[in-house]
Order: structure tokens, then sequence, then C-alpha cells
């Protein structure tokens, strides 16, 4: 399930390098590769659809100037996704916006197609990380959804690894008693955080 | 603080092992070790059910309808007119700032402005003279003299009047008085003498020769 294998890796470190020299198919070919994980990413962050738009593209077009400075030395994806997670806390900063709830998306723009046992799952993920502040919605992703490790989401998130530690044990301690009621089942066990 | 799970070490453990055992990137070991625990412990297994429920539920693509080509093609014209979509993203980012830093500059232009008008009002002589710059005018024959600063007002003017010189400039910042003979009788040149022989003038020098 971890996006960033050391071939993607390797495939993404000749992307950058020919996006460097301008090149502009090695930029559509990372941009398609990165959006549908960035997108994923940042809708932990936010629910408007625009202010998603404005960060993709604020962090590609740092990637696109910045490319011939990538030094190598965290994977790509880490290097990406910090530069996302970066430019999504400024740009929220800048709309004075909290993350934004689910009931702010028009139910007509929720594909119709999408099926029930995902719309299901969809819902008790999303009842579940209400609960969660923003930080730990980002480490649950980053490491359940996008596959880094610990170190990695330290980097991106510019914070001690002890701190992601704590982010996430806090975030499974919550989801761990709300997310079996979500389901319709009882909690498995009590909480007995202190 | 304490874990959500009070069934002992190997239940900690396996909450710690959980994240990364999905992930695949738990060692071969610890895999194993967790799956022998689940065998016998309930509540890691249903702890384990609902990890991997979450897991699968992370790895949907977003619901949300964002469009990656749209997207690209407005990368694409920012990349193209990067001046023209700069300026204005800086500008909104920045307005505070901007704006502060405009009004900063605005306000030392004014008061440069102000001050140079004031210089040129005032007229008033600079208060350095270069050395292409013609001095004041000295009477001819004059004498900068430096007396001692031990040397009394009586023994000054008692001086002057011996010698029949009178002071005409001075003392400037450095003690020195411009003397001038008071008769025509008298030489610069005997003034002098005179002067560097007598008790307590410490230089006496002919203003003409001054370099």
């Amino acid at each position: 399930m971890n996006e960033a294998t050391p071939d993607a890796d390797a495939t993404d470190r000749m992307l950058l390098q020919r996006m460097s020299a301008g090149d502009r198919v090695a930029l559509a070919t990372l941009y398609h590769g990165y959006h549908g994980r960035l997108c994923r990413f940042l809708s932990r962050l936010t629910r408007r659809t625009d202010v998603i738009e404005e960060v993709v593209n604020d962090c590609f077009w740092i990637v696109w100037q910045k490319a011939g400075e990538f030094r190598g030395d965290s994977r790509v994806s880490t290097w990406i996704m910090g530069i996302a997670y970066r430019c999504g806390l400024k740009t929220l900063r800048l709309h004075g916006d909290e993350p934004v709830e689910d009931d702010a998306i028009p139910e007509d723009r929720i594909p119709s197609t999408d099926p029930d046992e995902d719309r299901l799952l969809r819902d008790w993920l999303a009842k579940g990380l209400d609960r969660l502040s923003a930080d730990q919605r980002v480490v649950v992703e980053l490491v359940y959804g996008v596959g880094h490790s610990l170190d990695d989401v330290a980097t991106m998130m510019q914070c001690p690894v002890g701190t992601v530690k704590a982010r996430l044990f806090h975030a499974r301690v919550k989801l761990r008693n709300v997310l079996p009621s979500l389901a319709g089942e009882s909690p498995v066990m009590k909480e007995s955080v202190s | 603080m304490s874990y959500p799970l009070d069934t002992g070490q190997d239940c900690l453990r396996a909450w710690e092992a959980m994240p990364w055992v999905l992930q695949e990137s738990a060692t071969q070991e610890q895999r194993e070790w967790l799956d022998r625990h689940l065998v016998h412990c309930g509540s890691c297994r249903a702890e384990w059910e609902q990890q991997q429920r979450l897991r699968l539920a992370l790895s949907l693509p977003t619901e949300l309808p964002i469009d990656a080509h749209a997207g690209l093609k407005r990368l694409m014209e920012r990349i193209d007119a990067p001046e023209r979509e700069q300026a204005p993203r800086r500008l909104r980012s920045g307005g505070w700032l901007t704006r502060g830093l405009v009004a900063a500059v605005l306000v030392q232009a004014i008061a440069i402005g102000a001050l140079g008008l004031k210089f040129r009002t005032a007229g008033q002589a600079p208060a350095y003279q270069t050395l292409s710059q013609a001095s004041a005018p000295v009477a001819p024959g004059s004498i900068r003299v430096v007396p001692d600063a031990r040397m009394s007002l009586t023994d000054w003017n008692a001086l002057l009047h011996t010698l029949r010189l009178q002071v005409v400039g001075g003392p400037n910042d450095v003690g020195a008085y411009t003397l001038a003979p008071a008769s025509p009788a008298v030489t610069t040149q005997q003034a002098l003498q005179q002067l560097r022989a007598a008790r307590g003038i410490r230089l006496a020098e002919p203003v003409a020769g001054t370099p």
C-alpha cells in the first residue's frame, strides 16, 4: 500500500531531473502521479475543493521551481507531501479557515456512481476523523493512507518524531473508541488515557 | 498516560506493531509475532480488523470532484505567465506587510525632502573648510600665538603691551590667538623673535607662513 516504493522514488527523481531542465512532460507526469494522493491528503485538512486545487498548484509551482535544488535527503514523495502540507497550512491561514465540515460539500457534487460499500466506509471514516484534530488527521492519513514512516512524517511536518508518535497514538485511541459505535458495534475496550 | 489496552505487554506490543504490519514495512519477525498473538487475543483481533478497515477507508480515492487535467492546465498557464500571475498573488499574501513597507518608504521620503528644504532655506555656511578655500581675511603681518595655559592674564597683557601687539582673533579651539602689530613701527619678524623668547609662549608663527 505504500505509494512511495523505491522504484517509484527512482522514477520521481528522474522526473525531477528532467523538470529541472524545463521538461514540461515530466511535470505533467509527476502532477498526474501525485494529484490523487495530494487531493486525498489535503482533504484531511479542508473539504473545500477550491482551496485544495489552489494548494495542489501552489505545491507544484514550488516543485517546478525547486526541482533542480532537490538534494535527495529524503524520498521525493516525502519532499512533495511536506511542501503540500506547508502550502495547505499557509493557505488555510490566509483563508482564515479551520477545516470545513462535510456538509459544506453540495450533495450533487458527490459522484452518484460511488458504490454503496465505499460510501458507507467513507461516512464511517469521515465521522471518525471528525473527532480528531487537523494534525492528528494528517498523521493518520500519512501513515495509513499513504504509507509513510514516522520519520518521513516528522520530516514533512517539521517536528520531532516523538510528536508524530504522540499524535498517532492519541488519534488511534480516539478512533478506537468511536469507530466501532459508528459502525453499529459496541466499543471493544474502554479508553484509559489519563 | 496509559495505553488503551489493559491486557498486558503483549497487547501493547501488538498495538504498536499494527500500523507498520499494515504498511508492510514491519519485519518478518514482527508480522509472524503479531499473527501468533492475534490467534489467542480477541481484543487485539478486533482492533486489527478495525485497523484494516481504517486503512481500507483511507486508501479510497477522494470523493471530492477535483479535475487533474484542469488543474494542470492552470498550472501551465501560471508557469507561462509567472510575472503577471505571481505579482498579485504576492500582494494578496503579504497585503499588510506590503502596505506597511510602502507607508514607511513614503514617510522616509517626506522626511528627507523636509530636511533638504530646511538646509536649503537656512543657507548656513558649512561647518568645515577645505584646503582650497580661501581663509578668512587676516591682517598682513599677523602672528598666531599659543600661550601657556598657566600664563596669567596680567602677564599676557603685559607682554602684548611691551611688544606693542594686539589680539585680532581667537582664541580658537586649540587656544591660539591671532596677534597683529599695534604700531607700524613693529615688524613681524622682530615681534616673532621676541614672542618666541618670552616665557609662557608655547608657539608663535606668522600667519602668512602657514602652508
